[in-house]
């Protein structure tokens, strides 16, 4: 049954992925075709820090970094236990896993927490 | 007897089992390009979560960093990251489909000539894999903003 909840939660993550990497996307990588600026300029320094300062980009970034991490790191532990491991290893997949994947986070959060209060101008 | 026997043959084709083990059909390499791209997104996540961390340390360090990312060899490699998410993402979608039973047909008696559900979804995924083709195309583009 716990096997069960996480692959259905892995599963029901993607339609957050899709919309909010869509948005990153759009954001920073079609920056010309859909806000008419430049990938350069929508990169620059003073532009990040303004636009983190949004509580609307402070929600999605955060939300996609939950989704994004558990679709990809339970992805590689599905890929991981496949491997002929003995239960012992299972067990430090698992936990190493959860542990890489709470650090990788925590750096994320803090962050999107640091430019969300950055002063502007940098 | 028999399950000791079975127990101690070695069937397991390990990593070498993802790319051969004869008469791969055209899903089982998509399901290997799933893999793979799957891989090399997280491992995208991670290193652009850290790689991102560095505005902490200021201006002129973020500048230089966006300066080595404007390179024409990064630029390649964004793309084909590009191409990895649309086609991890298409995929996806296909496998979901698969997996919710679209596109499989009804269940019918196992007659011979059997037919396979492979077959009956296969034009979807001809589709989403043409899909996937343009918008890896059109998202080509991108290697010539300036």
């Amino acid at each position: 049954m716990r096997e069960t909840r996480l692959w259905s939660l892995h599963i029901l993550v993607i339609p957050i992925i899709a919309v909010l990497l869509g948005m990153h996307f759009a954001l920073m990588h079609y920056a010309p075709v859909f806000y008419d600026v430049s990938v350069d300029e929508a990169r620059e320094f003073s532009t990040m820090i303004e636009r983190g300062k949004s509580m609307t980009q402070f929600v999605v970034y955060t939300l996609l970094l939950i989704a994004g991490l558990y679709h990809g790191l339970y992805g590689l532990r599905g890929i991981l236990r496949e491997l002929p491991l003995t239960p012992t290893l299972v067990k430090v997949v698992d936990i190493g896993i959860l542990i890489f994947g709470l650090m990788i986070f925590a750096l994320g959060m803090y962050v999107t927490w640091w430019t969300f209060n950055a002063p502007l101008g940098g | 007897m028999s399950t000791n026997k079975s127990s101690s043959y070695n069937n397991r084709l390990g990593l070498k089992g993802w790319m051969y083990a004869g008469r791969y059909s055209f899903e089982r390499y998509l399901y290997l390009g799933h893999r793979l791209s799957g891989l090399g997104l997280i491992a995208y996540m991670v290193l652009h979560i850290v790689e991102t961390a560095n505005r902490i340390r200021g201006e002129e360090a973020w500048a230089g960093l966006m300066a080595l990312f404007a390179s024409p060899p990064f630029r390649v490699i964004e793309y084909l990251l590009f191409v990895m998410a649309i086609f991890h993402a298409l995929n996806g979608v296909r496998l979901i489909l698969v997996e919710l039973g679209f596109f499989l047909g009804k269940p019918q008696e196992p007659v011979y000539p059997y037919k396979s559900s492979i077959m009956k979804h296969r034009p979807l995924t001809y589709i989403i894999m043409l899909l996937a083709f343009v918008v890896m195309v059109l998202g080509s583009s991108s290697l010539f903003f300036e």
